[in-house]
């Protein structure tokens, strides 16, 4: 008996030493590149909620005999860390879509400069919104091609303002109509907590002291960028009305009425509990689908008197990650995408609703749906990149924001603005000393 | 036969000597020369000397709240949950109908770790609609605004860590509750003694020693305390939740800045080992070894 | 008379406390399979509705139209059962040259051991990341699989050589006595004889990889070779997280780890007993 239990203990460890040395060496999925005639395209796309291929990938695909896509949906979260291990680990994708500013791919050699494939084809960069396509370049190379874009405008709810008493059809222009307007939008319940608000600056996704400190032309450096300057009086101006802003209000009645806020049916604006808010473009269809019956107007931002508007212009763009294996064919993926027919046909594809990048295909009959989208092109005059401090793009976002929430609970925003300013001069000192290192190394290798 | 064996320990021990070589001091080495260098990861590292080292100490305002964070969640938490565990503990060792199923029912949420973990109580902590506003609710009580409030936040990721003291810690405090001689406690209600004073004066300091040894565990898991904050709050409200590892990883895979992320590494090592020579210190005054 | 009234008044104590900590454990539960289906407009009403007027189903459905949910599953029980294969293996293989073998140095290597444990993995994870590239293991199991064959990970050697220790050590005389080899000792006795030991490594080592998801996101890049973590954490949107899927998706998730618990809870609860005792 005890021999039987040794041979099948025997054979069993020998099947696990086998199968561990399986794992080890057999390569489960082989790369089946090498069909004759035919390149695989890698294509990695940031997946969003609704996880449908790309159409212009299937597109692209079905076109040509050539040319298999093999398209790979990442998730929003850690999108930018996998595809720049991806590139560390020498086996990138052959284009990607992105959203984050290009110089800070660009500036970390993460793209392949696309000015030679520009110079060959005679690429018409015409077609794309100005403000877009200056974010493309870094060191005056082109790096990438512009894709989407998001366009913002000021939403309001024309059946609140009616019962505030304020004209459905006179939308704030100034910031202090807003402040204004917010204060007769205010309605609590019996136990004194809010439970409706003319505005909340820091809701939804462009911030308003973003907006502002665009408005004013705050400067953001000194005049050869070498410093950071977030102690302008013009920046300054900017949290001080934010502080002033929440001086109207008690603090903690606004944290608990925002932490009631929600997604969908439960967004602050489609519950009808925030009366004026700053959207962007995709929100009109939200609004069909979960409150389709919501009166409700779009009008440009507000500004300060004398001053110009203000849009963002969050860009979604197609590049080339270094060490792609097929540069050329991947490049021709760019230019198929984001030509006039291609990018309209995607974008009514996508559930996001972006806005093309391509003017023609923005201001295109088809894709202007009614008078609403027009004040979304008209906002593209205006738009600004939030990439302000590319170089060190996440701190600076990280300062910019936490002054915000620090003023909003009750900070003094001067002093926070020193704090912040110090803190990006540091990285920012430290990025542009080791952004020479590095091209003083290439250039020797070179 | 005594050199046969001391040959067999080192065969024995040779896989984790390997593994250690490959995966462990060959990345430890060049994260150390990373901690002494600008480096993003995609380009070539440049040598800076100790300036991320002196940046964390005396320039990084984050770094400094980030410490405080984690110590506040640590020394909070520990003690909750090893007193926790050990009170369950007593309580299960009761011989009463039916025991098997509570124990069941106790140890299963420390089943639940990680993404699950924190996406689960990321919905019961909601102010507005989550399980534990809606109870205090019924209850007629207004429930604070958690993981929304700076001075609720970490407060509500220990409370997560309560969720699973009935896990593995409960039952290793159990079986060693379970050795203690029953006739001290005969002796100890003979005098008269109530269920606290055999619990103090019994009960604690004869299983001192694994009492010890999981607090020292525990030290180290909670300083690197990570998933919670970074699926939950990123950090916020007011970096009230920037626990010292998410701290890190920003650095690291957000800012791409590998050097300074590796120096916080090294930081955090140095940190810990100090807590827990402190901790063995202090250890020598209240645990009680039987020998 | 007194005394009887006692015992039960502490009998009754300890029922209600039993029962209502039971409560506390249970409800989240209770709370998630509520919330898991009902649908979005029922979700975010306030006073919530325990029990949902409608039992909506589509949560679960949805959560498969989302994610390759039966891909990520097969790939989550492959990582998992060669990960604990490994680490089963390799750490009660280390940790018998700890508790069982003398040689010189012993007891320093296992503090040593246990301190490894302290470096934050953050740490060592790039460095780690480009030797994978250079011997070409990217976009394949083996980096989540492989490291766990040597050693198995500081803890679990621990865990099992407290274990080790509590056996008597005239086994182990009288086995040396009869000739066996100290790898037959390992396989022969002192393997069997660490069931429960070996049942609390496996069901730890489960939960953990289970619910990992840093790992394969680095490593995996192909989408149908993610992990059911890896899933979850792609429903936990940047701005839009739909809470009715996701507590469904968490559902589905949970249920192999509490099903292998009810089947195995025999062993490990031993087993965590066992670890404890001495030191």
């Amino acid at each position: 008996m005890n021999r039987f239990f040794k041979i099948i203990k025997v054979i069993g460890i020998s099947i696990l030493i086998v199968a561990f040395l399986f794992i080890l060496f057999w390569d489960f999925d082989k790369e089946n590149d090498n069909i004759p005639g035919i390149t695989t395209l890698k294509y990695w796309y940031i997946s969003g909620a609704k996880d449908e291929l790309p159409y212009q990938a299937l597109k692209f695909d079905s076109l040509r005999d050539d040319i298999k896509m093999k398209v790979t949906g990442i998730p929003w979260q850690e999108n930018e860390k996998k595809v720049l291990t991806s590139i560390l680990g020498g086996n990138p994708p052959d284009v990607v879509t992105q959203v984050t500013p290009v110089v800070k791919w660009a500036s970390r050699n993460a793209l392949v400069s696309l000015d030679k494939y520009i110079k060959r084809d005679n690429f018409d960069s015409t077609v794309f919104f100005p403000a877009l396509w200056r974010e493309m370049s870094y060191n005056n190379e082109i790096y990438a091609i512009p894709f989407n874009t998001a366009s913002y405008a000021l939403f309001y709810n024309k059946r609140l303002f009616r019962e505030a008493g304020l004209d459905p059809n006179k939308p704030p222009k100034t910031w202090n109509q807003v402040k204004k307007y917010s204060k007769k939008l205010l309605r609590k319940n019996e136990k004194g907590n809010i439970i409706q608000i003319g505005y909340l600056p820091d809701y939804y996704k462009l911030q308003t002291v973003t907006i502002m400190a665009w408005e004013l032309e705050a400067p953001f450096y000194n005049d050869d960028k070498t410093r950071i300057n977030l102690t302008d009086p013009k920046m300054v101006r900017v949290f001080q009305w934010l502080s002033d802003f929440y001086k109207d209000y008690s603090l903690n009645k606004i944290l608990a009425f925002e932490a009631g806020f929600g997604n969908a049916n439960q967004h602050g604006f489609i519950s009808e509990k925030v009366a004026m808010v700053v959207l962007s473009s995709s929100f009109p269809d939200q609004i069909k689908k979960y409150k389709s019956d919501l009166d409700y107007g779009v009008a440009k931002i507000p500004t300060f008197p004398g001053f110009k508007t203000a849009s963002s212009a969050g860009i979604w763009w197609l590049a080339i990650p270094r060490g792609a294996k097929h540069p050329d064919k991947g490049w021709e993926f760019i230019k198929f995408s984001t030509s006039k027919k291609i990018a309209l046909e995607s974008i009514k594809k996508m559930e996001s609703n972006l806005f093309p990048a391509n003017k023609l295909a923005a201001t295109d009959s088809s894709f202007l749906k009614n008078k609403r989208d027009k004040i979304f092109i008209e906002n593209m005059k205006y738009a600004h990149s939030p990439a302000i401090i590319p170089l060190v793009h996440d701190a600076f976002w990280r300062e910019f924001i936490g002054v915000q929430e620090n003023v909003k609970y009750g900070a003094n925003p001067l002093e926070e603005l020193k704090n912040a300013e110090k803190t990006i001069q540091r990285e920012y000192k430290t990025a542009l000393s080791y952004d020479k290192f590095v091209q003083q190394e290439m250039k020797i290798d070179k | 036969m005594k050199r046969k064996q001391a040959l067999l320990g080192f065969v024995f021990v040779a896989p984790w000597v390997i593994g250690f070589l490959i995966f462990g001091l060959y990345p430890i080495i060049k994260s150390i020369y990373f901690s002494l260098c600008q480096y993003d990861v995609l380009r070539i590292p440049q040598f800076i000397g100790i300036k991320n080292y002196t940046d964390l100490l005396f320039e990084d305002k984050y770094f400094w709240k980030s410490v405080w964070n984690t110590l506040f969640y640590t020394a909070v938490r520990t003690p909750m949950c090893i007193l926790g565990s050990l009170l369950l503990a007593v309580l299960v060792n009761k011989a009463v109908k039916g025991m098997k199923i509570f124990r069941t029912t106790f140890f299963m949420p420390s089943i639940i770790t990680g993404v699950v973990l924190s996406s689960l109580w990321l919905w019961i902590l909601n102010p507005q609609y989550g399980l534990i506003n809606s109870m205090l609710a019924f209850f007629g009580l207004h429930g604070p605004l958690w993981l929304q409030s700076t001075t609720w936040s970490k407060p509500a990721i220990i409370l997560m860590s309560l969720w699973s003291i009935g896990g593995g810690r409960m039952l290793v405090f159990l079986a060693a509750i379970q050795g203690i001689p029953k006739t001290l406690y005969e002796v100890a209600e003979l005098d008269g003694g109530g269920w606290w004073t055999k619990f103090r004066y019994i009960t604690v300091p004869m299983i001192s020693p694994v009492i010890f040894l999981w607090s020292v565990i525990e030290v180290i898991f909670s300083f690197q305390v990570f998933t919670e904050a970074y699926i939950m709050t990123q950090g916020g409200p007011l970096n009230s939740t920037l626990f010292y590892n998410l701290y890190l990883y920003m650095k690291a895979f957000d800012d791409f800045s590998m050097g300074y992320a590796s120096a916080l590494a090294w930081l955090l090592l140095v940190l810990t080992l100090v807590v827990t020579l402190i901790q063995f210190k202090i250890s020598k005054k209240y645990v009680h070894y039987q020998n | 008379m007194r005394k009887i009234d006692k015992k039960v008044f502490k009998k009754v104590v300890t029922y209600l406390l039993l029962i209502s900590i039971t409560v506390f454990f249970i409800l989240p539960f209770l709370w998630i399979l509520s919330t898991s289906l009902k649908s979005d407009a029922n979700i975010f009403i306030f006073p919530p509705k325990w029990i949902p007027d409608k039992l909506d189903f589509a949560n679960y459905a949805e959560v498969f139209q989302r994610i390759p949910f039966l891909v990520y599953l097969k790939n989550s029980v492959f990582v998992t059962s060669m990960t604990i294969i490994g680490i089963v293996l390799s750490s009660s293989f280390v940790a018998y040259a700890f508790a069982c073998l003398k040689w010189p140095g012993r007891d320093k290597v296992f503090i040593f051991v246990l301190i490894t444990m302290m470096l934050p993995v953050q740490v060592t994870m790039i460095p780690l990341f480009v030797l994978f590239k250079n011997i070409g293991w990217l976009n394949t199991f083996k980096p989540l699989i492989v490291p766990y064959f040597f050693g198995g990970g500081a803890f679990n050697i621990f865990l099992m050589r407290q274990f080790f220790r509590s056996i008597p050590s005239d086994l182990f005389d009288a086995a040396r006595i009869d000739g066996m080899s100290e790898f037959g000792i390992y396989w022969n006795i002192v393997l069997p004889l660490s069931k429960p030991a070996l049942a609390t490594v496996a069901v730890l080592t489960f939960m953990m990889i289970w619910n990992d998801f840093i790992g394969p996101l680095i490593y995996l890049s192909d989408k149908m070779k993610g992990t059911l973590a890896l899933g979850l954490a792609m429903l936990v949107g940047q701005t839009q997280t739909e809470w009715g899927m996701l507590m469904a998706a968490s559902l589905m998730m949970m249920l192999p780890a509490i099903l292998i618990f009810f089947f195995f809870q025999k062993y490990f609860i031993r087993g965590f007993m066992m670890s404890g005792i001495k030191d």
